[in-house]
């Protein structure tokens, strides 16, 4: 395997978002939406948090969903952003990470990348390429909520940055194995559509089985470590986060990413 | 690269079924360095079937294939063998030098390097002007072009062309031809196509697949027996003419091969039978269209008693 061959990939994919003129639209899309959620409900929802009036109750609220820690924190920018974050960027990386490497193969690029890159190198390249895309966006929300709350507090400035580096590190994690799903996805439907659409059967149907199943048979309750993003929920509340929030989403990427390469060293091109 | 091998590819007893359908039954063959190979046979036959096999697009179901020595696949083979697969295109969404640009890369080539590598295989399918356009700009004869140019960055040893020209011009076929046969003397080419007498022109080794089996392969055009062939072609065939060439001296068989056409089989010792032949159409008043010194493809593949 050659890393060289991997990184020109990964790099190509970057290029896909930044060099493109559908890259640079859903860009605009992307930062269009930031913009908003940094402006109304980042905004506000700390103007909330802050207001004498409201602080008790916000933090009694936030405390009754077991969020009592995040609602606590002098960068109440970042708290906020952390909860958007966290729940709407794996929502947001199935539809980026959604065409990997079947529209080529349905075009037959990849009969042309596969006489020059193993199959395996491809995989990973486009993964990587995703990750670096996903990282460069989750970088880029971050560092202008970041800015935001430096707006309202410069004193926050480095103990935001302390927490922002946390943020980013567990965002990026949490996306990994949404992407590494959407690899697997990629070779069993014939579009990235049907791919995102096979992601949203599994995470409605393949939920309610599971809650099915585990209501018959308590072991069954082990099957949620199948599912992407099953650690979201512990995280969420910033408290007493412990090494399973890194090993479950690492574990699940390596899972995923090697049933793709099964399939992928098995796959007519 | 260190070969194993003095054949570029070897493929043995190879299998392939597409759900019940037997695409490839058993098929066997060796090539040597420097030939120009045609592969041949009706729709369905398993050409593609076997080009994507020796590309490692597909995986046979049994049987073994060596590329210089290799499994097709192996990255030993990336900028090695080459191919033009049939119906793959570019992404539409990035220029054509810079996709070509980045397969260079892949295969180990420089930025600029790879580069200089897009500008010069533009140049040969004669289209350097293209460089910056978009894949999806381009017409159909454009997009093939683009993709034999594919094909031809870092000078690979095989190249196998799937169909190249295949809905192409007649000029910018012609074009496509006229390549091969100049790249033909330093790569081994594998051509898959329909048209015979392009083949003709440019192979001197014929794979014949039909139903999936090997059915015939052979050399022409190096045949070290005493038989040698003339086909002639003729404007307005009359009952008589098969009979007069057969009493021509050295002549032993004549088949009428088309209804304009006969194949004439010679003693090669008669060294001046075109020249009687010729006075032969002269004497009678017969108008020839064509004299080919051989058989043609089509009547040794489709020969009818």
């Amino acid at each position: 395997m050659s890393l060289k061959r991997i990184m020109l990939l990964s790099q190509f994919e970057l290029t896909r978002l930044f060099a493109t003129k559908r890259g640079w639209l859903a860009l605009a899309a992307f930062i269009m939406v930031w913009l908003m959620i940094l402006r109304y409900p980042i905004y506000h929802s700390v103007s909330v948090l802050n207001s004498p009036e409201f602080s008790d109750i916000a933090v009694q609220i936030a405390g009754s969903v077991g969020l009592y820690s995040l609602a606590r924190w002098p960068e109440a920018e970042l708290s906020v952003y952390w909860i958007i974050a966290l729940f709407s960027f794996p929502v947001f990386t199935l539809f980026v990470s959604a065409d990997q490497t079947v529209e080529d193969s349905k075009r037959g690029t990849l009969r042309f990348l596969t006489l020059r890159a193993t199959r395996s190198e491809i995989m990973l390249g486009r993964f990587a390429g995703q990750a670096l895309i996903l990282l460069a966006l989750i970088l880029a929300s971050a560092l202008a909520t970041w800015v935001l709350m430096l707006t309202r507090d410069t004193a926050l400035a480095f103990s935001g940055l302390g927490k922002l580096t946390s943020i980013i590190a567990f965002l990026v994690l949490t996306t990994l194995p949404f992407i590494a799903l959407m690899s697997l996805l990629n070779l069993l439907a014939s579009s990235a559509r049907l791919s995102i659409i096979y992601a949203s059967l599994l995470f409605t149907v393949g939920n309610l089985l599971i809650g099915y199943l585990v209501s018959h048979i308590e072991l069954a309750d082990w099957l949620y470590y199948l599912l992407p993003g099953v650690h979201i929920s512990s995280i969420a509340p910033w408290y007493n986060i412990d090494w399973h929030a890194i090993v479950i989403p690492l574990l699940q990427s390596l899972a995923l990413l090697s049933a793709a390469y099964w399939l992928m060293k098995r796959k007519d091109l | 690269m260190s070969t194993s091998t003095s054949f570029v590819i070897e493929v043995n007893e190879l299998t392939k079924h597409f759900g019940s359908k037997c695409a490839l039954d058993k098929v066997s063959f060796t090539i040597d360095q420097g030939h120009t190979i045609a592969l041949v046979g009706p729709n369905g036959a398993g050409k593609t079937t076997l080009f994507s096999i020796l590309c490692g697009f597909l995986r046979a179901d049994s049987g073994a294939v060596r590329v210089l020595g290799h499994t097709p696949g192996d990255s030993s083979l990336f900028g090695v063998l080459s191919a033009l697969p049939q119906d793959a295109q570019l992404d539409p969404r990035f220029s054509v030098g810079k996709q070509l640009t980045f397969y260079g890369q892949l295969q180990g080539l420089s930025r600029a390097q790879a580069q200089h590598e897009t500008a010069r295989v533009l140049e040969q399918v004669d289209l350097s002007n293209q460089i910056n356009a978009k894949a999806s700009e381009l017409s159909h004869g454009m997009r093939k072009r683009i993709c034999i140019a594919q094909a031809l960055i870092g000078k690979p040893r095989i190249v196998l062309l799937d169909e190249a020209t295949a809905g192409l011009d007649p000029i910018n076929a012609k074009a496509i031809r006229t390549l091969v046969a100049d790249l033909s003397k330093d790569m081994t080419f594998i051509l898959s196509s329909h048209d015979l007498s392009e083949l003709e022109r440019l192979c001197d080794t014929v794979l014949y697949l039909e139903q999936g089996k090997l059915t015939s392969h052979q050399r022409y055009g190096q045949n070290g027996s005493d038989t040698a062939y003339l086909t002639l072609q003729v404007k307005q065939p009359d009952s008589q003419m098969q009979s007069h060439i057969a009493r021509l001296d050295g002549v032993k068989h004549v088949r009428q091969s088309q209804p304009d056409e006969f194949v004439i089989e010679y003693d090669t010792h008669q060294v001046a039978l075109d020249i009687a032949l010729l006075e032969l159409c002269h004497h009678h008043g017969w108008v020839y269209k064509q004299l080919i010194n051989g058989n043609t493809l089509e009547n040794q593949l489709f020969a009818t008693p």
